[in-house]
C-alpha cells in the first residue's frame, strides 16, 4: 500500500488529472496481489455507478444548471440583494444561508456543493468576488450540510454503530449553527479586509421589497418545497434531485418563460462536463479504497493511536486529523461506512460518548472532502467554477480556520453536541 | 475524417444527455408511483443503468474539455522543458491505464455475463459493466488527439 | 516439507456488532487452530470488500474470497436452490440443518460448483424468522394489500412478498430508515435483530410475527480455490463452518428474543397471536409463480416432511 500512496503523490505532483492519478496508483495495488482477479478495478469502478446514494450527485448537478437557465436563480438573488444588499459581502452571506438551508437535501455534501456552485458561482463572480473566494465559501458552506437532519452520514453512522439516529439528528443542530456563525464571521472579516462594497447604499422601499417578493415567489418556493419534500415528506434524496430538475423546467418554461429549447440544451450540455468531471473521480476512487480496506490500513491506524495515549480528547483529535487526511480522496459517506466499525468501539472502550464522537467524526470526514490540496468535493466545486486549486487554497484559509476552530471546540466541549439530544431524549 | 469525428461527438453528447434525462424521468416517476401506492421497481433499474452509461460518456466529454481537475501547485513551478516532459509521461501513463480498463472491462463483461442485473433473469449485468470499457476506448481516442496536438507544439490547437 | 499457507478473505454485509460476525470470527479461529495456522480467514464486516454481487463474481473468477449469501442470490445460477428462500419452506433450525443431507440439495450445490465456480462451504447459518414490521396493524394477508414493503432487490424475494399480499419495494437496507421516516415505504420484512441493529424501532410501530421466511445463509467460496486446498484443510473448513453456523443459529434465536423485548420496551406493538394458516396458504402461490413446486416436493420427500 505504501507504494500505492507514494505513486499517487508522485502522479499528482507531475500534474496528472486526479481521477487518473487515483486510478493508476490504485491499480498498482493489484500487481502486488496477483491472486486477486485483475478485473476488480473495473468491477468496483462500475459498482460506484450502481450506488443509490451516489445517484443523487448527477441529478443535483443538473438541477443547478436548470435552475440557472430557468431564471429561478436570478429571481432568488434579486430578492437576496434587496434584503441584504447593504451588507458588505452580502451575496457571500446569502450563499452561506442558502447552503445552510438547502444543505442535507441531496444527502451528499459533494452534490450540494456542485449544485450551489452552478447556481451561485457566476452571480458571485459577476459581483466582483474572486473565483477562489467564491469556490471557498460555497465549499465550506456545504461542510455543515451533513449535520443538518436528516443527513445520510448520521443515518449511516447510527445504523452501523448502533447509536440512536434521533439523538444524532438532534446533536447535529447546535454544531451546525456554530459552524454557520463561524463562517459568517469569516466572510464578514474578509469582506471588510478586501473592502467588498455593499451592492446598494439605500434601504429598500416597501414597494421594491413587495415587487421582489412577488417576482421571486416561485423561486423562493423552490427551497421550501425541497425542504418540505424531504423533511415532512415522501421523497428520497435522489428523487428530490429529479423533482428539482422537473420543477426548474416547469417554472422556467411556463411561468418565467425563460427556458426555451436553446437554453434547455445549454443546461443539459453544461451538465455533461460537470457530471463527467465529478463522477469519474468518485467512481475510480473505489480502486484505491479497495486496497486500503484489504490491507486493513484503518485498523492499523487505530491500534497505533491507542498505543500513544489514552486521553479521549487527544484520541478524538487524532482520529479527526486522520479522517481529514483520508478525506483527501475518499468520499465522506464511504469513510463513515468504512471507519465507524473501527473507531467507534475504540471510543466506547474509553467511555467516550458515541453521539459526541459521531458529530466530530462526521464533521471531520466532510471537512476532508473540501480541504486542499485534494478533496473530492473541492474538485467538484473547482471544476464547476473553473477555479485553480492554488487560488482555492489561498482564498479558503479563513474558512478552514473557522471550521477547524469549531471542530476543536466541539471535541473539548461535548455539551455543544449533547445538550439538545439530552434535553429531547433524557 | 474530421467530419466523421464531429458526428461521433454529437452522438456521444446526445446519448449522454438522453441517459441523464432518463434518470430524471425514472426517479421522478418512481417517487410519484410509490406515493400513489403503486411501487414500480423497474424505474430504479433503468435509472441506475443509465447512470453507469452517462458517467463514462460524460467522463470523456470532461476529459476532452479539460474539466478533469489536477493539482497545479507543484507542476507549474517546474521549468517549461520539464513540464513538457512530464506532460508526455502523463499521456503515456493515462493511455496505458485506459487500455487496461478497456481490456479488463471487456474481459469482465464476457466472463460474468451470467450475472443478472438487479436479479432480473433476462438482463445481464454485463450491459452495465460494458459502459466502462466503452468509455475507456472513447477516452483513449481523446487522449490520442490531445497527444497529437501536444506533439505538434504549444501553438497548434487540438482537433477536438 | 514446508507447508503452504492459505488465506481466505471473508466478506459479509452485516455489522460488526451482529452475532453473525462473532460467528464468522469463531469459525476463523477454529479453522486456524485446526490447521495450525495453515489456513487463516480474515473477516470483513459491513460489506467492506464490496457489494455482495461483486464479491460473488470475484469468487467465480477464482479469488481467495468468501461471502455470506442467501439462497435467492444463488438461485440466479441454479434456480432450484432458491426454494430454501421461499415462504414457509422449513419450520425449525433442525429442519434447516437437515437440508445438508438432502441428495437434491447436494446435487444442486455440485452444479453450482461445476458450472459456476461457486463452492458452498456450508449453510447451517439460520438468521431467523422474517416478519413484517409496519406502521399499521396487520392480522390477515388482506391487511397487507397495498402496503409498500421493503424487500431485498431480488425478484425471487419480491415474488414471495407479493404472494403474501403486499407490494414489494426494492431498496437497500441502508435506505430503510430514511424510507420509513419519509413514508416512502410502509414497512419492511426483516428478522428481529435487524430492527434493533438499524434503530428501526424509532420509525416503526408494529411487529407482525408472520415468520414467512426462515432465512438460511450460505457461505460460499471459489470452487477453484477450494479444490486447491489440501484435503484436511477442506474438511476443517467445512466441518468448522457447520459447527460455528449451528452455534450461531442458536445465538440468533436468543438474539431475536432479546431484540423482541427491546422493541416492546421501545413501545412497539408486537402481534404474536396471528392465525398463520391464511399466510401459509397465500405463500404457496410463490412456489407456483417461481416454478419451485417440484423442487419443494423433491426436498420434502427426501427429508421426510409433508
Ligand atoms: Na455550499
Ligand atoms: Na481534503
Amino acid at each position: 500500500m505504501l507504494i500505492v500512496i507514494i505513486a499517487f503523490f508522485v502522479l499528482l505532483v507531475i500534474g496528472m488529472p486526479v481521477a487518473f492519478a487515483i486510478g493508476i496508483s490504485g491499480a498498482l495495488f493489484f500487481i502486488q496481489y496477483p491472486e486477486l482477479p485483475f478485473t476488480i478495478p473495473v468491477q468496483v469502478t462500475v459498482s460506484q455507478t450502481q450506488n443509490f446514494s451516489l445517484l443523487a450527485i448527477p441529478l443535483f448537478i443538473m438541477a443547478g444548471n436548470f435552475l440557472n437557465h430557468s431564471g429561478i436563480t436570478e429571481q432568488l438573488l434579486k430578492l437576496a440583494s434587496v434584503l441584504t444588499g447593504r451588507l458588505k459581502g452580502g451575496l457571500a452571506q446569502v450563499s452561506l444561508a442558502l447552503s445552510a438551508l438547502m444543505g442535507g437535501v441531496s444527502g451528499s455534501a459533494i452534490a450540494d456543493a456542485a449544485m450551489q456552485s452552478r447556481m451561485l458561482g457566476e452571480p458571485m463572480m459577476k459581483r466582483g468576488f474572486s473565483s477562489g473566494f467564491t469556490a471557498g465559501i460555497l465549499s465550506f458552506g456545504s461542510v455543515l450540510t451533513p449535520l443538518i437532519p436528516p443527513g445520510i452520514g448520521m443515518i449511516l453512522y447510527g445504523s452501523i454503530g448502533q447509536v440512536s439516529i434521533g439523538r444524532m439528528f438532534a446533536a447535529g443542530i447546535i454544531p451546525a449553527l456554530m459552524l454557520w456563525l463561524a463562517l459568517a464571521i469569516a466572510v464578514w472579516i474578509t469582506a471588510h479586509m478586501r473592502g467588498y462594497q455593499p451592492e446598494r447604499q439605500t434601504r429598500p422601499s416597501l414597494g421594491e421589497l413587495g415587487g421582489a417578493l412577488r417576482a421571486g415567489f416561485w423561486a423562493m418556493l423552490f427551497p421550501v418545497m425541497l425542504l418540505f419534500g424531504l423533511r415532512a415528506g415522501v421523497f428520497t434524496p435522489s428523487e428530490i434531485g429529479a423533482f428539482a430538475v422537473i420543477y426548474a423546467v416547469f417554472v422556467g418554461a411556463l411561468i418565467y418563460r425563460r427556458l426555451r429549447t436553446r437554453n434547455f440544451i445549454d443546461a443539459l450540455e453544461g451538465s455533461l462536463g460537470d457530471i463527467g468531471a465529478v463522477m469519474f473521480l468518485i467512481a475510480v476512487s473505489a480502486i484505491l479504497t479497495y486496497g486500503i480496506v484489504l490491507e486493513r490500513v484503518p485498523e492499523t491506524l487505530a491500534n497505533w493511536i491507542i498505543g500513544l495515549t489514552d486521553d479521549i480528547s487527544v484520541i478524538m483529535v487524532m482520529i479527526a486529523v486522520g479522517v481529514v487526511v483520508a478525506g483527501l480522496v475518499i468520499d465522506a459517506t464511504v469513510l463513515i461506512i468504512m471507519l465507524t466499525p473501527i473507531f467507534l468501539p475504540l471510543i466506547r472502550s474509553l467511555d467516550g460518548d458515541p453521539v459526541h464522537f459521531g458529530v466530530v467524526f462526521i464533521l471531520a470526514a466532510t471537512i476532508g472532502n473540501f480541504t486542499p490540496p485534494i478533496g473530492a468535493a473541492m474538485f467538484a466545486v473547482c471544476s464547476v467554477l473553473k477555479t485553480r486549486v492554488s487560488d482555492y487554497t489561498r482564498e479558503s484559509v479563513p474558512f478552514i480556520i473557522a471550521v477547524v476552530a469549531v471542530t476543536i471546540l466541539l471535541v473539548f466541549v461535548p455539551q455543544a453536541a449533547l445538550w439538545l439530544p439530552n434535553m429531547f431524549f433524557g | 475524417m474530421r467530419k466523421i469525428y464531429q458526428g461521433f461527438l454529437r452522438i456521444e453528447a446526445v446519448l449522454a444527455g438522453v441517459f441523464l434525462l432518463l434518470m430524471v424521468v425514472m426517479m421522478f416517476t418512481g417517487g410519484v408511483a410509490r406515493l400513489m401506492r403503486m411501487p414500480l421497481n423497474w424505474t430504479i433499474d433503468i435509472a441506475t443503468w443509465s447512470f453507469a452509461w452517462s458517467v463514462f460518456l460524460c467522463a470523456d466529454i470532461a476529459w476532452r474539455k479539460d474539466l478533469l481537475m489536477s493539482v497545479d501547485i507543484v507542476a507549474e513551478r517546474f521549468a517549461p522543458p520539464v513540464q513538457r516532459a512530464l506532460t508526455f509521461v502523463n499521456y503515456i501513463l493515462i493511455a496505458g491505464f485506459l487500455i487496461y480498463l478497456a481490456y479488463s472491462g471487456i474481459h469482465l463483461s464476457w466472463v460474468s455475463r451470467a450475472r443478472p442485473f438487479q436479479g432480473i433473469p433476462w438482463a445481464s449485468y454485463s450491459w452495465v459493466t460494458l459502459s466502462l470499457p466503452v468509455g475507456a476506448m472513447i477516452m483513449l481516442v481523446t487522449t490520442w488527439l490531445k497527444f497529437k496536438a501536444f506533439l505538434a507544439g504549444p501553438s497548434a490547437p487540438a482537433e477536438l | 516439507q514446508a507447508q503452504d499457507t492459505y488465506t481466505l478473505r471473508f466478506n459479509h454485509v452485516l455489522g460488526p456488532s451482529e452475532p453473525f460476525h462473532e460467528g464468522f470470527l469463531a469459525w476463523a479461529e477454529a479453522v486456524s487452530e485446526r490447521t495450525g495456522g495453515g489456513l487463516t480467514i480474515e473477516v470483513f464486516p459491513s460489506a467492506q470488500l464490496g457489494v455482495e454481487e461483486d464479491i460473488i463474481e470475484q469468487i467465480r473468477q477464482g479469488a481467495n474470497i468468501g461471502q455470506n449469501t442467501d439462497a435467492a442470490r444463488l438461485g440466479t445460477y441454479v434456480p432450484q436452490i432458491a426454494v430454501v428462500n421461499a415462504p414457509y419452506f422449513v419450520d425449525s433450525n433442525e429442519e434447516a440443518f437437515a437440508l445438508a443431507d438432502s441428495p437434491s440439495m447436494i446435487a444442486w450445490q455440485q452444479q453450482l460448483a461445476d458450472e459456476h465456480g461457486l463452492k458452498v462451504v456450508c449453510f447451517d447459518w439460520v438468521q431467523g424468522d422474517r416478519h413484517f414490521f409496519t406502521n399499521s396493524e396487520v392480522r390477515t394477508p388482506d391487511d397487507l394489500a397495498g402496503l409498500r414493503i421493503r424487500t431485498p432487490p431480488a425478484p425471487i424475494w419480491q415474488e414471495s412478498i407479493r404472494a403474501l399480499g403486499a407490494a414489494p419495494t426494492a431498496m437497500n437496507f441502508g435506505d430503510v430508515y430514511p424510507g420509513l421516516q419519509q413514508m416512502a415505504i410502509d414497512g419492511a420484512e426483516l428478522v428481529y435483530p435487524n430492527i434493533t441493529a438499524g434503530n428501526l424501532y424509532e420509525v416503526l410501530d408494529y411487529a407482525i410475527e408472520t415468520a414467512h421466511i426462515k432465512l438460511v445463509n450460505f457461505q460460499v467460496v471459489s470452487s477453484q480455490w477450494f479444490n486447491g486446498l489440501p484435503e484436511d484443510y477442506q474438511t476443517a473448513l467445512v466441518e468448522e463452518c457447520r459447527v460455528a453456523g449451528q452455534e450461531t443459529s442458536a445465538v440468533m434465536a436468543e438474539a431475536a428474543q432479546a431484540a423482541k423485548q427491546t422493541l416492546i420496551d421501545e413501545g412497539m406493538t408486537i402481534i404474536d397471536d396471528l392465525d398463520l394458516a391464511p399466510f401459509r396458504e397465500a405463500g404457496m402461490a410463490a412456489y407456483e409463480a417461481l416454478g419451485l413446486t417440484e423442487a419443494r416436493a423433491q426436498v420434502y420427500a427426501e427429508i421426510g416432511k409433508d
